[in-house]
């Protein structure tokens, strides 16, 4: 009886000592978590001083991909209405964020600097198709609150 | 025979074998730019740097010929120390803007750069700035600060193809590849730069941007063009064929193409693509379709037996297509009848097929009736390329107006329209030989004097005669106009101690294989279902892959055929002409959507791949045919493909023993042509006829037409050329015509197929009133 005591008070003791100590969790999504500004989260395209597109079509981020994420179809702008800093630019510029995992090759990969990882990972959704990012999503990148 | 080493491996190649090649035997890579077999050597580039022991310094690979004992080094730190220098040089001027080049991925510079080059450039002074993206015509664009300067497009163009029409320009760095006088190239033959240039120089406008190599499927093919059968590789993206590049096979061909096979890929994305079924003018799924057709065969089958079935093949279909054609035929409907659709008359036995290896190896190579340079362009090349090697050939044309280029003593025989038969059986006769088919031949010709339109004396005939008799290697080139040729070649045949080779220029591009199928070749089966037709004898007609008031020799009998049979279907890959007649179109598949067989003018079988899937509702031949068999209540079973390629011929359809002498029929002497009028004579061009194309639409000749400069002038027309008002018995046309100093007076020159000015409705060798409609100006 008397071990039965002393077992509970054990117990409740490290119970309301846990109460004051410091919390490894937060209150998500009221409160958020610092990233290191290197973290990389979805992507994003951008752009130049002039609001030119950087992107130029290459496909090299397509090539590097590990996990074919990336579709890049390019084209040529008409000279008078150029929408990259060049006459060649991206029609489509799509990411799959399901498969993506999230490596960093394209970025490093880009030689125009176009694609870059940025700290948002708020990545959820309630259908697979809006997972895939197209070309004006990731080129309005989400700012992370 | 010589023995060298190279990389510590022995060879032994023949004489006068550069190191390049001798290495490439080996399996060694030497980078190379300006260097092409085709073209020999140049060393230009300097990038095929090696090194060879007791020479004192590098030598180019290229320039160098084997000799005995050598010993080469292709790789070691002076040589790469070498090609490091080059490259550094090359890259100077360079731009670096691979990310926005087409080339980038497949280009040697990229390649070569990373494997030889330096990892940066020492040069900091600003780079020299020259043309970007300029257009030299309707498919390629230059970019002249990627140029390497190789001088491969130069030569190609020039030395090769023979129409200077690209040149170097300028001095020192500023060196650029520009066209001649800054005039768009017009060469049918300038797609071949895009392949040849080895970076991202000379690109193709159609495939710009398109794609990436990574993203690219590549799929072995042949050219369905033409009768030539060039081989290609067929490149598509996302199921859409973007691009044609040639594909070059070792010791057989380079891989060049014509403009036609090169950018005429884009007819199955074309507007006038067939993608839905059309019934009686409405509009069905294919599968809906098959039922309505069934019935009627049915019907057809119950009320008139098989007999009044008949089946047209056509356009490009592959041989297994054409051998399903007359399984179903020969199965499901046991005595319904096959041909395919044609439009010469003219046929040529299998044993007297050529090959292209006997234009390797010709000393004389005479042009019946047509010009290759139009209806089967590369072997136009194939020809040029042996006059290169054997500047001795003799290339002769015996044609309606004057056939040879500019070969270097080419002899032209300008015989009159529906003569060109007979005028060979008489030089043959002429020229005194004891051979029986010959005096055959000349017992038929009885007094005939052949009367020619440009001058040439007996002597000359006579010498022609024997040249076609007593020359070592003979390759005739005819393009199937006047049948009763078949025999006048049979008889050269029978009088020639050495082979005579003669090579089909006329379409469709398949045909042997078709014949090979089980389809009959002759233009009398075609023409007897005709016929039959247009009295009312048939019920059902299946049209597959052709136009028929497009390809048959005489539109009027065509159309009264179409009329007169109960129910038209037409299987292919566009809206006929005239779509009213036909009671069922259907949606079919076609080149690049359809594994198959193709034979060529030579006979040879080759395999195209399927590359992209059909769009819309078009299935497969085959589809329909085991649908039909199915609405019939017929068992129809393609259980395996049928395997055309024979045990003892190998690649080539089986050559079959020669046929018996026809006789020669000895035209009537024409009465001349009246003033004012003209004589029809009908030329296959592989950029007019054939498959509609949105890419090569520019290319497409403005003036089809072609008249003798002094027949322009009596109609006034300037020198580019205007409308004529064509009225023959048969009908009436219009054609736009300029005038072409070939062509003698008298004669109208027109291609088969031309959309909206079709010479099928004057008829071939027609005499024609000529009215000048307009003059038009190019502006």
């Amino acid at each position: 009886m008397l071990e039965g005591v002393k077992a509970l008070a054990k117990g409740l003791g490290t119970t309301f000592k846990a109460l004051t100590e410091p919390r490894d969790t937060i209150a998500y999504p009221e409160k958020r978590r610092e990233y290191s500004p290197r973290f990389r989260g979805k992507h994003m395209l951008a752009r130049d001083e002039d609001g030119h597109e950087l992107c130029v079509g290459c496909g090299l981020c397509e090539a590097v991909c590990p996990a074919q994420a990336i579709r890049v179809v390019a084209a040529e702008a008409p000279t008078e209405k150029p929408v990259s800093w060049t006459n060649r630019y991206s029609v489509d510029y799509e990411v799959d964020l399901i498969r993506c995992i999230f490596c960093g090759m394209c970025e490093e990969a880009c030689p125009t600097n176009a694609v870059r990882l940025t700290p948002f990972n708020e990545l959820a959704a309630y259908n697979r198709l809006d997972m895939i990012a197209d070309k004006e999503e990731l080129l309005s990148p989400p700012v992370r609150r | 025979m010589i023995r060298l080493t190279i990389d510590d491996r022995e060879i032994t190649v023949p004489e006068g074998t550069m190191i390049v090649d001798a290495a490439a035997q080996l399996g060694i890579d030497v980078p190379i730019y300006c260097y092409h077999q085709a073209l020999g050597p140049l060393g230009a580039c300097r990038i095929c740097l090696v090194q060879v022991e007791k020479m004192p310094k590098l030598v180019t690979g290229c320039t160098t010929a084997v000799q005995e004992g050598m010993v080469v080094h292709t790789r070691g730190a002076a040589v790469d120390k070498g090609r490091k220098g080059v490259l550094e040089f090359l890259l100077i001027n360079h731009p670096l803007d691979c990310p926005v080049c087409d080339k980038g991925g497949e280009c040697f510079l990229q390649d070569y750069t990373f494997q030889y080059g330096a990892p940066a450039g020492r040069y900091d002074e600003p780079k020299i700035h020259k043309l970007k993206d300029a257009p030299i015509n309707d498919f390629i664009i230059i970019d002249q600060e990627r140029c390497v300067l190789c001088q491969r497009c130069v030569r190609f163009m020039g030395e090769y193809v023979g129409e200077e029409q690209l040149l170097l320009e300028g001095r020192g760095v500023d060196t650029v590849v520009a066209t001649v006088s800054h005039q768009p190239m017009d060469s049918q033959f300038s797609g071949n730069v895009i392949d040849l240039c080895p970076v991202g120089a000379l690109l193709s406008i159609p495939y710009r941007y398109k794609a990436r190599p990574w993203n690219l499927e590549r799929e072995e093919s042949v050219c369905p063009h033409c009768p030539v059968g060039c081989t290609t590789s067929v490149t598509s993206r996302e199921g859409h064929v973007i691009r044609v590049e040639g594909r070059p096979v070792a010791g057989r061909n380079w891989g060049w193409l014509c403009d036609r096979g090169r950018f005429g890929y884009d007819f199955g994305y074309v507007e006038k693509r067939l993608l839905n079924a059309l019934v009686e003018g409405r509009e069905m799924s294919a599968a809906e379709s098959t039922r309505t057709v069934g019935r009627w065969l049915d019907a057809a089958l119950t009320d008139r037996g098989p007999e009044s079935v008949a089946f047209l093949v056509g356009g490009q279909q592959t041989m297994e297509e054409a051998y399903q054609v007359a399984r179903f035929s020969q199965e499901v409907l046991p005595g319904s009848r096959t041909a395919m659709v044609r439009t010469v008359e003219g046929y040529l036995p299998s044993g007297l097929n050529g090959s292209f290896q006997d234009i390797e190896r010709a000393d004389v190579v005479v042009y019946i009736g047509g010009d290759p340079y139009d209806a089967v362009p590369v072997v136009h090349l194939k020809v040029r390329e042996r006059q290169r090697a054997n500047p001795g050939l003799k290339v002769m044309g015996v044609g309606a107006y004057e056939l040879t280029r500019d070969f270097h003593g080419a002899k032209n025989f300008t015989v009159k329209p529906q003569h060109q038969a007979a005028f060979l059986a008489y030089a043959l006769a002429q020229a005194g030989t004891k051979s029986q088919a010959v005096e055959h031949l000349a017992s038929q010709l009885g007094t005939y004097v052949p009367s020619l339109l440009n001058p040439v004396t007996p002597e000359e005939i006579q010498a022609l005669g024997r040249t076609l008799l007593e020359s070592e290697h003979l390759v005739l080139l005819w393009d199937g106009k006047e049948p009763e040729m078949e025999s006048v070649l049979l008889a050269l045949r029978a009088a020639r101690e050495d082979a005579t080779e003669v090579l089909p220029t006329f379409g469709p591009s398949n045909w042997r294989g078709w014949e090979r199928a089980g389809i009959p070749a002759h233009f009398a089966s075609l023409q007897t279902i005709i016929d039959d037709a247009a009295q009312g004898k048939i019920s059902v007609l299946f049209v597959v892959g052709a136009d028929l008031l497009r390809d048959y020799p005489d539109r009027e009998q065509a159309r009264r055929a179409l009329e007169r049979v109960d129910h038209v279907v037409q299987v292919g890959l566009f809206l006929p002409e005239e779509v009213q007649l036909y009671h069922a179109v259907v949606p079919g598949a076609g080149w690049s959507e359809v594994y198959g067989t193709y034979t060529n003018m030579e006979g040879r079988m080759q395999v195209a791949m399927a590359t992209v899937q059909p769009p819309g509702q078009a299935r497969p031949l085959r589809t329909y045919l085991n649908s039909w068999a199915h609405a019939l209540k017929k068992s129809f079973v393609l259980e395996s493909e049928w395997d055309p390629f024979d045990d003892d011929s190998g690649d080539f359809v089986p050559r079959e023993s020669l046929p018996e002498l026809r006789p020669v029929t000895v035209p009537e002497p024409s009465p001349g042509t009246p003033p004012g009028s003209l004589r029809v004579v009908g030329f296959s061009l592989v950029m007019e006829g054939g498959m509609p194309s949105e890419i090569l639409a520019p290319r497409v000749p403005r003036f089809p037409g072609r008249i003798s400069p002094q027949d322009a002038a009596r109609l006034g027309f300037s020198e580019q050329g205007g409308e004529l008002q064509l009225e023959g018995t048969m009908g009436k046309i219009s054609v736009m015509v300029a005038p072409d100093r070939r062509i003698p007076d008298g004669i109208l020159a027109l291609p088969y197929g031309i959309h909206g000015s079709p010479l099928n409705q004057l008829g071939e060798g027609a005499s024609v009133k000529a009215v000048r409609l307009e003059e038009v100006s190019l502006g």
